[in-house]
């Protein structure tokens, strides 16, 4: 089969590639961190002073083909010192690199005029890498060093408030985004509800958000891919590294499994607020509990020159104890991944990665009897003492090939299948007061195949494109019993009858090619012009009816009732280097298909006919997005604006027409600078300032329950029309290095931060209720934050 | 921070250690004025009548009065047997019935005439289980409620349905209606066919010597949904709450594109009990 695929590649390419008689040979290898053996992903290798050249990909591999005879070569990657190094190629050949990170910003980095940076050397638009150390600069929540809330401060993420779960990128939707940790789908990034996300920041080595010219490798979400890579461990000697906060500890201890083979890595993180409420003399806060702690887990053995293993493994839990007259209500929910990869080269121009990956997230509450309402949670009158459970889980196999075809095509193609399983809801009866006889909703069984190819060309010195196709399809399985329900609140008819399916039947099926084209210009060195479409199906779905996504929310399969998303993608942007800066605009026009929305007053939790509150709809969204960053020098950080704006429309909503998302921003601005003030001290500031979120209010009152109850209205149903005052913060942090010592290992930093420095309430939401009586009616505006948060972190490493 | 959020309030907790004062305050904020609707609110139960019927209208949403009520109206009650009454006003948007009985199974249309639009809406009574016995138990304070006696529900839930209930409860003749917490109605979804036994109900506190009355209210599902939305609408507070939205309405105007109203008109089959609260 791999073969046959070769072969055909081969023949694919041969219309593309001038076949010269020029003899070329092949130049491969990887590129390494000197100190710590670790692969540095997305490292520039070129011939220097020309524009051939590759970048590593995402285990440090590249392969280059060269004419015979003797080439400079120069190796560069950001924050590491460039590398020259003469060769001569005579016949293929190996060559590993290791380079010097430069641990002081502040020391001369040699930097060369014509050093591309990898965001103008690609087709590839749209996207942004972040580096562990990047991450770090930025000031943090309660010194929690946090991927996602970074990514909000690039353009065209925002999210839909303070403390709500996940990011919505250029107008889709949180579950819109495809988040891997090593590989792994991520089906909740929370923790606590939505504060912090549920990577630790040690074990993470870098960060990529695409959001426009997603590659044919990847597919299943609409808007963006987030990648996160875990670190594999320092294979040179054993180290540790950790963290004493004022939220949370850390600790991630890593070393060679065998020296320079292989390397093994441990991270775990907690948060103890609960012990220290523990302490605290107020009675009601003490029988309550809340904390979180995840684990990470990462192995990786070389097995000769041409293969490779990597085992990784995360899992985290987030748990809420309430008190009720005794009883505790007990609500947990996390995520577990596991992913075994192994890396082999067919030869040095044929690069293959098969991974596996399972991947679920889940929830159980405990409701005991005598439990009292909470809006929180929405547990349903009447239900008490249960156990309620949900989950999500699946089960992922693919292969990935890139094939260095010549110094001009790159070829990636490959196979992924998904199998799916979701558990919306089951409830079970616990103790002897329970109200509550079990309800199993019942299991949902899905399975998603996608098979892609792309190439990579440059076509001479100024052009490169990326095409490819990526073809999707589904499978909505049996055991099951479903109902068609009508798919617009003004269609009539009703639900149609039962149809019964049995075990592995298809009951719904989909298929969906999805064009991927980049285009890259390069009028001049340093300079681009990119040009990109995509079309991107997704098949999964979030049932979030809220307005931020809630740990309660289900996953949900497409099925009859429920058609996949797909989104269509216009992207145009323009990039320029300079020595020191690196600046890009880029313009994107998005639509959106089968996009989901909920009927007035939806039940979604526990609900066997779930599918009857759905309504279906389009959106579109479009923006300008400008983004500076200074990368190199004392002073390094970015400046991002967007202006933006995202809709939809859904029969049913608005009186059918079109309205603004909870995520529509007209204007976002990010500044997030580092400043290195001295060899052991460095300050940072982030400063943020977003339109506010649109948001439905009434427009007139009317009176119920005999004039006890003031309901509002707005007479003519419109929706979100009306924008909360502006956001704004910001977050200063300072980094006090000990000082360091030659021959010593032991580095030790103390961060000290301050978030939402002058204290901003800025509004999560403003509600109307009625106060005291039912004419006496006001509107409240509840911030999640509303003070400044200082926080004081130590970090160490031996 | 509001009472019923005791999530929240715990999540901020942890986030800060310290708990945050105040992070919920009133602010002025100016809203557009929408034209005025006709609001109507009906009832009909399987006892004895008379049985009301209010209308008013919408009103701007810091007009700080009761709403305007709107007299002169024709309103008709009928039933599925073909009697049919019409409603004599008692008071300023207040009209009463004077002999018609409903009756667990009957289907009735309520029908108003006023401004020159004619506004329906149809119901139904549904069944009712009796109620086995209330008992009460002293509870501690919490941030929702303050310290006292509560009433505890004993009874069946028959088999079949869907069946959806409502519970009034009265403290000495006054129904407790605070809208953000003693709105209770639940369905058998999950608890089908079950004996309610000792299920918390909400509402309180009581004194010793207080009167406890409790109405078990059958409601149509239509009431049912009615009424989670009302109280989504009266809770819209909280990290995880749901997008404002109108409450809905089965008042219909019969005229195609005619100008809407707003309201509800609900039948239910009622039963009561009642305790005397002791130490």
């Amino acid at each position: 089969m791999m073969r046959f695929r070769t072969f055909l590649l081969l023949g694919f390419l041969f219309i593309h590639s001038k076949a010269s008689a020029q003899v070329r040979h092949i130049l491969s290898g990887t590129v390494r961190d000197a100190a710590t053996g670790e692969v540095l992903i997305g490292a520039t290798v070129q011939v220097a002073g020309h524009a051939i050249g590759v970048t590593t990909n995402a285990y440090g591999f590249y392969s280059l083909s060269l004419p015979a005879g003797p080439h400079r070569l120069s190796v560069t990657f950001l924050g590491y010192r460039s590398l020259e190094q003469p060769v001569s190629l005579n016949t293929d050949q190996k060559a590993d690199f290791s380079l010097e990170a430069v641990t002081q910003q502040m020391e001369e980095v040699t930097v060369t005029a014509e050093k591309p940076g990898d965001r103008v050397l690609n087709p590839e638009m749209g996207s942004t890498r972040l580096s562990f150390r990047t991450l770090r600069a930025v000031p943090a929540m309660l010194g929690e060093v946090d991927l996602v809330r970074t990514m909000q401060t690039l353009p065209g993420v925002t999210t839909v408030g303070e403390g709500s779960a996940g990011f919505n990128v250029r107008g889709g939707n949180v579950d819109q985004n495809l988040l891997l940790l090593d590989e792994a789908p991520v089906y909740n990034a929370s923790h606590l509800m939505g504060f912090f996300s549920v990577f630790n920041p040690d074990a993470v080595k870098d960060v990529k958000l695409m959001k426009a010219g997603i590659p044919a490798r990847y597919g299943g979400r609409l808007s963006s891919l987030m990648e996160v890579r875990m670190r594999e461990g320092n294979s040179k000697r054993w180290a540790a590294t950790g963290g004493i906060g004022t939220l949370s500890s850390r600790l991630l201890v890593e070393g060679p499994l065998v020296k320079d083979r292989g390397s093994v890595l441990v991270a775990g993180r907690r948060s103890y607020s609960d012990l220290v409420l523990h302490l605290s003399g107020n009675e009601d806060l003490k029988k309550n509990s809340v904390y979180f702690y995840d684990f990470s887990a990462k192995a990786n053995y070389r097995i000769g020159a041409r293969d490779q293993l990597f085992l990784s493994h995360y899992s985290g839990r987030d748990v809420f104890r309430v008190d009720f007259e005794g009883n505790k209500l007990n609500l947990r929910w996390g995520n577990r991944t596991g992913t075994l990869r192994w890396n082999h080269l067919f030869s040095n121009r044929l690069f293959a990665n098969l991974t596996a990956v399972f991947s679920d997230y889940d929830y159980r509450i405990y409701i005991p009897a005598g439990v009292q309402d909470d809006a929180e949670i929405e547990i349903s009158k009447g239900v008490q003492g249960a156990n309620w459970t949900s989950r999500i889980a699946s089960y992922n196999a693919k292969a990935d090939f890139t094939f260095y075809a010549n110094a001009r095509n790159t070829v990636t193609f490959g196979t992924n299948f998904l199998q799916y399983r979701f558990d919306p809801g089951r409830l079970k009866a616990e103790g002897d007061r329970s109200t509550v006889h079990e309800i199993i909703l019942p299991s949902q069984h899905a399975r998603e195949y996608a098979v892609y190819l792309e190439n990579e060309q440059t076509f001479g010195n100024k052009w490169a494109a990326q095409y490819g196709i990526r073809l999707s399809a589904f499978e909505y399985l049996g055991p099951g019993t479903v109902v068609d329900y009508p798919r617009t609140p003004s269609e009539t008819g009703g639900p149609s009858g039962e149809r019964r399916f049995e075990k592995g039947q298809v009951i719904a099926s989909y298929l969906h090619p999805e064009p991927r084209l980049a285009v890259r210009f390069s009028p001049a060195a340093g300079r681009s012009l990119k040009a990109s479409y995509n079309r991107t199906a997704q098949y999964i779905h979030l049932i979030s009816p809220t307005t931020a996504a809630s740990p309660l929310d289900i996953w949900s399969p497409s099925t009859n009732n429920i058609r996949p998303g797909l989104a269509d993608q216009l992207s145009v942007g323009y990039y320029h280097t300079l020595s020191r800066w690196e600046l890009s605009g880029e313009v994107y026009y998005k639509t959106l298909q089968n996009q989901i929305d909920y009927r007035p007053g939806a039940e979604v939790k526990v609900n066997p006919k779930l599918e009857a509150e759905l309504l279906y709809g389009r959106g579109r969204s479009y923006g300008l997005e400008v983004y500076a960053r200074r990368h190199t020098g004392r002073l390094t950080g970015w400046v991002s604006y967007t202006l933006s704006r995202s809709e939809q429309q859904v029969d049913g909503i608005n009186t059918n027409r079109w309205y603004l998302t909870k995520f529509d921003r007209r204007h976002m601005l990010s500044i997030v600078g580092t400043w290195e003030a001295g060899k052991r001290l460095s300050v940072s500031a982030t400063f943020t300032l977003n339109s506010g979120t649109p948001v439905t209010v009434p427009n007139a009152r009317y009176e119920v329950e005999g004039g006890t109850i003031s309901v509002p209205i707005n007479t003519r149903n419109r929706r979100n029309t009306f924008r909360l005052p502006s956001y704004h913060r910001l977050d200063l942090s300072a980094t006090w290095k000990n000082r360091p010592k030659p021959g010593r290992r032991r580095q030790a930093e103390w961060v000290a931060s301050l978030y939402n420095v002058y204290g901003r309430r800025n509004p999560f939401s403003i509600y109307f209720q009625q106060g005291s009586n039912a004419q006496a009616t006001e509107a409240v505006r509840l911030s999640i934050i509303g003070t400044v948060l200082p926080s004081l972190t130590y970090n160490f490493t031996f | 921070m509001k009472s019923t959020h005791r999530f929240l309030k715990l999540l901020l907790s942890a986030v800060a250690v310290l708990p945050l004062g105040g992070c919920e305050d009133t602010i002025s904020v100016n809203l557009k004025e929408g034209e005025r609707l006709v609001v109507v609110e009906g009832s009909i139960t399987d006892r004895p009548g008379p049985y009301t019927v209010r209308l008013s209208t919408t009103a701007p949403y810091f007009s700080n009065q009761p709403t305007p009520r709107l007299s002169g109206a024709e309103v008709v009650l009928s039933d599925d047997r073909g009697d049919r009454e019409v409603l004599t006003e008692t008071g300023p948007g207040l009209y009463q019935t004077h002999r018609l009985q409903g009756r667990v199974g009957g289907k009735y249309a309520l029908t108003v005439r006023v401004n020159g639009e004619e506004y329906e809406a149809q119901t139904e009574i549904r069944r009712v289980p009796v109620i086995d016995s209330l008992r009460s138990g002293f509870r501690k304070a919490t941030e929702a409620r303050d310290a006292g006696y509560f009433l505890t529900y004993f009874g069946p839930e028959p088999a079949g349905g869907p069946d959806f209930y409502r519970v009034k409860i009265f403290r000495n003749d006054t129904l407790l209606n605070d809208p953000q917490l003693d709105l209770f109605f639940f369905s058998d979804d999950h608890i089908d066919g079950n004996y309610l036994n000792g299920l918390e109900l909400g509402a309180g506190p009581f004194r010793p010597g207080d009167n406890a009355r409790v109405e078990l209210h059958g409601i149509t599902e239509e009431t049912f949904r009615y009424l989670r939305e009302l109280q989504k609408q009266m809770r819209n507070d909280g990290l995880f709450s749901s997008p404002t939205a109108n409450v809905r309405t089965n008042i219909r105007n019969t005229r195609p594109g005619g100008k809407p109203a707003t309201g509800w008109f609900g039948g239910s089959a009622v039963r009561t009990g009642t305790l005397v609260i002791r130490k």
